[in-house]
C-alpha cells in the first residue's frame, strides 16, 4: 500500500508539498488530476486538483519519479499545492479515499533505507530519526487526542474491549452456563457505543483547526478597541466603530487566514452590566463564544492566574505606554506592531516545531475512528440478525486493533483478563 | 520390561500425553527411539479429569490426528460419551469433546506402544549429558548412562510437587505418584531459569454415596463425530452425567472456612490458574452467583469413582466434606480422595525455539507442562511436534513449524515462546486471531499439506483424506459458478422463511445467507456433483463446503492481512544479534528482546509491550548489520 504525507510544515509558507511512495501512488495520482497521463519522470507539470464529486479546488504542480529512481526507491509522487491547510487536508484525505494511508513517523526515509538508497553512513541515523519521530507522533497523538475528545476514546475503547470480553465469554465456555441476558445486553451496549462513536467522529472534524477553522475571539470591556482591532485584521471595515461604550450587539465574524492558517475570526459585545436587552443578550453570547473559542484575544491586563488559551493585548499603545502586565501591545487603529500579533496567533494555534505531523495525526485519527464506527456497525448487524458470535467477536476485536492505534496497545491477553475478573470461567 | 540398549538416537522422558505423543512419531519416522518412564503401568495415563477435547482443545485433538499423532484415535475406542459442544455459536468454535473411560485409555496405550517399534524401559532420568551444548545422552538414578542425539523432556508431571491439602503438604507428584526430581537441577545447571506454578483438583468421590435421582443427567449427542479422521463406525457409548448445584449453605461454609485453604491462608505461594478457579475462588470472588455447577463424571465404565468436575479446591479435608454434603443429592457422599491444590517447577519456555528445542542446548526438546501449560491436548500437541522436529534434528532436515494461521498447535507454541506465562497455559479460541479459519472440520484442508511433506501418516490415509479435500473444493467451485433462477428456489425460500431473490444469482451467493444451507437445494433441479453424495465423507464434505462460503468474506480479509505479515515472518534475526548495540531502542524493549531472543521480526513484533517503531528500528538494524558482514 501506498503511503502519503505532507512534508512541508503547515503554517510557514504559501507552498506546501505532499508527498507520496509506492506502486499505486501513479493510479492515485490520476484520480486526482482526472488526467490518464502523468508527466514524465523528474519533470514538473501543471494540474488541476479535483475532489471526489469532480469539483476542482486547486492548482497543482506534480513531480513524478519512478521506481528506483526516487527517494524513496519506489514510484514517487510530489504535488506542490496551495499552503492553505484545507487545501492539504484534502489532498490527503484524497489519496487516502484513493487507496493510500498516511505515513508512520519516518517512513519516507525507513523505506529509501531499506530499498538500499542510502549508504550505510546515512542509514545509520535513520533508526534514531524513527525513534525521535515515534516519541514525537506519540506526544502529538497524546495532543491532539487532548480532554473530551481522549476521554471520549478511551471509554469507548473501555466499553468495546468488555463486550467484547463478554462475546469471548460466551465463545470459551460450554453453552450450559450461556448467559441468558448477553445478546440483549450486548446490543444496548453497543447502540450506545455506535452513538459515541459517531459523536466522536464529529467532534475529530470539530477540533481540527485544519478542517473547520480555528475560532479566535476579541473580547474586552467596552470601547476597548474590539471591533478596531477585528477591522484591522480582516482588513475591511466589516465592524460598526464608535466612540460609544457598548456599540457592538452581537457577534460578528469573518473567516480569513492568517499564516495560512485558516481562522474564524470574531467580535463580541464587550462585557458589561446592562439594562438594555438587546446589549444584555449580546453579551450572553460573547460569554459562549469565549467558552467555544480556540483563542481568546483579550483586551485587558494579565490577571493573576492568567487563561492557557487568551493572549492579553494592550491596545491604544500610540496613546501611551501600558501600566501593567500585557502579552504584547499594539495600537489597532494606528497598526502598529499588528503582524507582530498575527504570528503571534499561528504559532499559538500551532506547534510550529512539528505542524506537518499535527495534519497527519488528525487525518489519520478521523480516518481510524471512521474504521471504527464501520466495525462497529458491522458487529451490530451480526448480533441482531444471525446471531453469529463469533463474527461479532471478529468485527470487535477490528474495532479494538483500530483503537489502538489510537491510544496505547490492547492484547489478546488484556481481553482475556476482562474475561477473567468479570466472569466465572470455567468449572 | 524390554531391556535397553547402549545407544538410541532418541530418548523420550516421560510416559504422558506429550511422551507418548513424541516417543510414537519418532518411531513411526523411522528413528530408533526409547521411552523412559518411571512407572511403566501410568504410561497413558489420564491422570485429571476423564475428558478428552472441549473447547479449542477439540479443534488441537483434530489437528493432532492429522498430523500423525494418536489422542483422538485412542480417545474414539474409549468413549463413554460424544458431544459437539457451541452448537448454537458459529462453526468455527464449535467443538468436539468425549467422556472417556480412563482406565480403558490406558490399556489402548500401553498395547499400542508393546506392539509399536518402540522400545520401552523403566527408570528414572535424573540428568541430561552434553558436549559443547549438544545432547549426547542421559544418566539414568541407578547411574547406568545412554547414549543418544537428542532427548525429549516431558517429566513435567508436578516436578518437585508439593500437594496442599488445607494445611497438610505432602511432597508428591500426582497423587499416589512418586515425583520427579533431579531434572530441575540438571536443567539450572545448564542455565534454564525455572517458575512455580500451581494447579487444583477436585475430589473423587464413591459412585454408591451419591443419590443420583436428584442430579440432572446430560447426554451426548445423537450423531456423534469422533475425534479422529482414522476411527470409522463411530457408535461410542452414551453414559450420562450428571449436574448437581451448590448453594447458599455451601456457599457460607466455605466462606468460614476460606481460612484452612492453603491458597488463602497465603502457604500457596504460586499463581493458579484464572480459567480453572477453585470452588473458593469462585465463591469468594463472584459472590454475586448463586450457585455453581458441579459435573460428576464417572472415571471408567462401572467406575466406583466419580470426578466431581467444578470442585477443584484446597480447603481441608474436613471442611470440603462438609461443603459437598450440603449439596441436595451429596448429603451422604464419601470420599476416595480429596480435592489438592499442588505447586510444580516449570521452565520458562521463552528459552525454546519454535521447534520447541531449547535455545541453549542442540538436540534437548521440551514438550508438556514443563513448560507450564495445562491440559491432555495441550501436551499432546507439543510432544508431537517435539518429537516431529526431534526427528528432524537427527536426520538434519528443516523443522515443522506450524503458524498462527495453521492451527491451533501453532498458536499454542508461538504463544509459549513469546508471551510471559504466571498461570498453566491453556488454550482458549479466542487466543487465536484467525479462530475463524482453525475449525475443528477443516483440520485437515489447514494440515495435511504437512502431513504430507514430513510422512506423518500412512498413505492410505493421506489419499482418502486428500481426496476429500479435493471434493469439497469442487464443490465450492460448483456453488460459486452455478446460477439459479428464481423460479428454481422462490418456493422453497417462502418455506423456510426466507426472503425471495428477484433475478438469477450464484447458488453461493444464497449458501452467504446465514439460515439458507445445501440441503435447501434439494427441492430444486440443482444436482451436487457427482461423487459428492456416494463418497464415504459426503456428510462432511458437504458441511465443509458450505461453512466456507459462509465465511469467506471474513477469511478472505484475514488472508489479506496474513499475506501482508509474511514477510515479517520469514526475516530472521541472527542468534547472536547484539540488542545493545541499537542506542535508539528503549531500555524495556531492549530488555525484553536480550530475555526472549526473538527468531524472527514476526515474533519480535508479538513480544507484549514492543512497538511498531521499535521494529522499524529493529529492520533498519538487521539491513545494516547484513550489508555489514556481505563486505
Ligand atoms: N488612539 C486610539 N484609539 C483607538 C484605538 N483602537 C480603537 N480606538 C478608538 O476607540 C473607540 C472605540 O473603539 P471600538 O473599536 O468601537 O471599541 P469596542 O471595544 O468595539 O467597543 P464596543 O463595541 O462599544 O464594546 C473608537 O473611537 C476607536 O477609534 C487605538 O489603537 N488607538
Ligand atoms: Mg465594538
Amino acid at each position: 500500500m501506498s503511503f502519503v504525507a505532507c512534508s512541508t510544515p503547515l503554517g510557514t509558507g504559501g507552498i506546501a508539498v505532499v508527498r507520496m511512495s509506492g506502486k499505486s501512488s501513479i493510479s492515485v495520482l490520476k484520480k486526482i488530476t482526472k488526467s490518464k497521463r502523468v508527466p514524465k519522470h523528474s519533470v514538473a507539470k501543471k494540474y488541476t486538483a479535483y475532489d471526489s464529486r469532480g469539483d476542482s479546488f486547486d492548482n497543482i504542480v506534480v513531480t513524478t519519479f519512478f521506481a528506483p529512481k526516487s527517494y524513496t526507491g519506489e514510484d514517487l509522487v510530489e504535488i506542490s499545492c496551495h499552503g492553505n491547510p484545507v487545501i492539504v487536508s484534502k489532498i490527503l484525505e484524497l489519496c487516502c479515499l484513493y487507496g493510500c494511508r498516511i505515513a508512520d513517523p519516518g517512513e519516507f526515509t525507513k523505506t529509501a533505507f531499506l530499498n538500499g538508497k542510502m549508504d550505510i553512513s546515512e542509514a545509520e541515523s535513520v533508526s534514531d530519526i524513527i525513534h525521535a519521530k515515534s516519541i514525537d507522533g506519540v506526544k502529538l497523538g497524546a495532543k491532539n487526542l487532548s480532554g473530551g475528545l481522549s476521554k471520549k476514546v478511551k471509554d469507548v475503547k473501555t466499553s468495546v474491549v468488555s463486550c467484547l470480553a463478554a462475546i469471548e465469554f460466551n465463545l470459551d465456555i460450554s453453552e450450559e452456563e450461556l448467559q441468558p441476558n448477553l445478546i440483549k445486553n450486548s446490543l444496548d451496549v453497543l447502540g450506545d457505543l455506535v452513538l459515541k462513536t459517531k459523536s466522536a467522529v464529529k467532534t475529530f472534524k470539530s477540533s481540527s483547526i485544519f478542517v473547520s477553522g480555528a475560532s479566535v475571539v476579541i473580547s474586552g470591556p467596552p470601547n476597548a478597541g474590539k471591533s478596531t482591532l477585528f477591522n484591522t485584521l480582516v482588513g475591511t471595515n466589516r465592524a460598526i466603530v464608535t466612540e460609544i461604550p457598548g456599540t457592538t450587539r452581537d457577534v460578528v465574524e469573518k473567516e480569513i487566514l492568517v499564516n495560512t492558517i485558516p481562522i474564524n475570526l470574531k467580535d463580541t459585545a464587550g462585557i458589561r452590566l446592562s439594562k438594555d436587552p438587546v446589549e444584555s443578550a449580546g453579551i450572553e453570547r460573547s460569554k459562549e463564544e469565549l467558552n467555544t473559542a480556540d483563542l481568546v484575544l483579550c483586551l485587558e491586563e494579565k490577571p493573576k492566574k492568567p487563561k492557557k488559551n487568551y493572549l492579553y493585548i494592550y491596545n491604544k499603545s500610540d496613546l501611551g505606554p501600558p501600566s501593567g502586565d500585557f502579552d504584547i501591545s499594539i495600537s489597532a487603529k494606528k497598526e502598529k506592531n499588528i503582524q507582530k500579533l498575527i504570528n503571534m496567533v499561528s504559532s499559538t494555534l500551532l506547534d510550529t516545531n512539528s505542524t506537518s505531523d499535527i495534519q497527519i495525526t488528525t487525518t489519520r485519527q478521523l480516518n481510524l475512528m471512521k474504521d471504527v464506527l464501520l466495525s462497529l456497525q458491522k458487529a451490530r448487524v451480526h448480533l441482531s440478525t444471525d446471531f453469529s458470535l463469533e463474527l461479532v467477536a471478529e468485527e470487535l476485536s477490528r474495532a479494538v486493533s483500530f483503537l489502538d492505534m489510537l491510544t496505547e496497545k490492547t492484547t489478546k491477553d488484556d481481553v482475556l483478563n476482562v474475561v477473567f475478573s468479570s466472569f466465572c470461567v470455567g468449572k | 520390561m524390554k531391556r535397553h540398549k547402549e545407544k538410541y538416537d532418541i530418548v523420550v522422558v516421560g510416559g504422558g500425553h506429550a511422551g507418548v505423543e513424541a516417543a510414537l512419531i519418532s518411531a513411526n519416522l523411522g528413528l530408533d527411539t526409547l521411552l523412559i518412564s518411571m512407572d511403566e503401568k501410568s504410561i497413558g495415563r489420564t491422570s485429571c479429569n476423564p475428558a478428552i477435547g472441549g473447547l479449542a482443545k477439540g479443534q488441537m485433538v483434530k489437528e493432532v490426528d492429522v498430523l500423525g499423532g494418536v489422542m483422538g484415535f485412542f480417545a474414539d475406542k474409549c468413549t463413554l460419551q460424544s458431544k459437539t459442544l457451541n452448537k448454537s455459536k458459529g462453526r468455527s468454535v464449535w467443538s468436539p469433546r468425549s467422556q472417556i473411560d480412563k482406565l480403558k485409555y490406558e490399556t489402548v496405550v500401553q498395547e499400542h506402544l508393546a506392539s509399536s517399534k518402540l522400545n520401552i524401559f523403566g527408570g528414572e532420568v535424573v540428568s541430561i549429558d552434553t558436549k559443547k551444548n549438544k545432547v549426547c545422552g542421559v544418566l539414568l538414578k541407578d547411574k547406568t548412562k545412554i547414549k543418544c542425539r537428542s532427548v525429549v523432556l516431558t517429566c513435567g508431571t508436578f516436578l518437585n510437587g508439593l500437594i496442599h491439602i488445607g494445611e497438610k503438604k505432602i511432597n508428591a507428584g500426582r497423587y499416589g505418584e512418586k515425583r520427579s526430581e533431579g531434572i530441575t537441577e540438571c536443567l539450572i545447571s545448564l542455565g534454564f531459569s525455572a517458575g512455580r506454578l500451581k494447579t487444583g483438583t477436585p475430589p473423587r468421590i464413591k459412585k454408591n454415596t451419591v443419590s443420583w435421582d436428584l442430579g440432572d443427567p446430560g447426554f451426548g449427542d445423537s450423531d456423534p463425530i469422533p475425534l479422529s479422521y482414522r476411527t470409522k463406525d463411530f457408535k461410542p457409548k452414551d453414559e450420562p452425567c450428571f449436574s448437581f448445584r451448590t448453594n447458599k449453605d455451601t456457599h457460607s461454609l466455605i466462606l468460614e472456612n476460606l481460612s484452612s485453604s492453603a491458597m488463602y491462608s497465603g502457604d500457596v505461594k504460586s499463581a493458579g490458574p484464572r480459567y480453572c478457579p477453585s470452588i473458593e475462588d469462585k465463591v469468594y470472588k463472584f459472590s454475586k452467583n448463586p450457585s455453581h455447577v458441579l459435573q460428576l463424571e464417572p472415571e471408567w465404565t462401572n467406575s466406583d469413582q466419580i470426578y466431581v468436575n467444578g470442585f477443584s479446591t484446597s480447603l481441608s479435608e474436613e471442611v470440603q466434606l462438609k461443603c459437598l454434603r450440603t449439596v441436595s443429592g451429596l448429603e451422604k457422599v464419601e470420599f476416595i480422595r480429596p480435592g489438592y491444590a499442588i505447586e510444580y517447577d516449570f521452565f520458562f519456555p521463552s528459552q525454546l525455539k519454535n521447534t520447541l528445542e531449547s535455545k541453549a542446548v542442540d538436540g534437548l526438546f521440551l514438550a508438556g507442562q514443563i513448560n507450564g501449560t495445562s491440559g491432555y491436548e495441550e501436551a499432546s500437541s507439543q510432544g508431537l511436534l517435539a518429537g516431529i522436529n526431534s526427528s528432524m534434528y537427527i536426520k538434519n532436515e528443516n523443522p515443522l513449524v506450524l503458524k498462527r494461521n495453521d492451527a491451533y498447535m501453532g498458536v499454542l507454541v508461538d504463544d509459549l515462546i513469546l508471551k510471559d506465562t504466571n498461570e498453566p497455559y491453556r488454550m482458549f479460541t479466542s487466543r487465536a486471531e484467525y479462530r475463524l479459519q482453525l475449525r475443528s472440520s477443516n483440520a485437515d484442508q489447514r494440515l495435511l499439506k504437512y502431513s504430507e511433506d514430513f510422512k506423518l501418516l500412512d498413505k492410505k490415509t493421506i489419499d482418502i483424506l486428500a481426496e476429500k479435500i479435493q471434493k469439497t473444493n469442487d464443490l465450492v467451485s460448483f456453488l460459486k459458478n452455478t446460477s439459479i433462477k428464481p423460479e428454481q428456489i422462490n418456493k422453497t425460500l417462502k418455506k423456510i422463511k426466507e426472503s425471495p431473490i428477484k433475478e438469477s444469482l450464484k447458488v453461493s451467493s444464497l449458501i452467504k445467507r446465514p439460515t439458507f444451507f445445501i440441503k435447501d437445494l434439494k427441492k430444486t433441479n440443482i444436482g451436487l456433483p457427482e461423487g459428492i453424495n456416494n463418497n464415504i465423507n459426503s456428510k462432511e464434505i458437504i458441511f465443509e463446503a458450505e461453512t466456507i462460503i459462509k465465511y469467506s468474506g471474513y477469511i478472505n480479509r484475514q488472508k489479506d492481512e496474513i499475506d501482508k505479515i509474511a514477510v515479517y515472518e520469514n526475516k530472521i534475526i541472527p542468534e547472536d544479534f547484539n540488542y545493545d548495540s541499537i542506542k535508539s531502542l528503549s531500555n524495556e524493549s531492549r530488555e525484553k528482546f536480550k530475555r526472549i531472543r526473538p527468531q524472527t521480526i514476526g515474533q519480535a513484533g508479538r513480544i507484549d509491550g514492543i512497538r511498531p517503531s521499535d521494529i522499524s528500528i529493529l529492520l533498519v538494524y538487521l539491513k545494516r548489520t547484513f550489508h555489514v558482514k556481505q563486505k
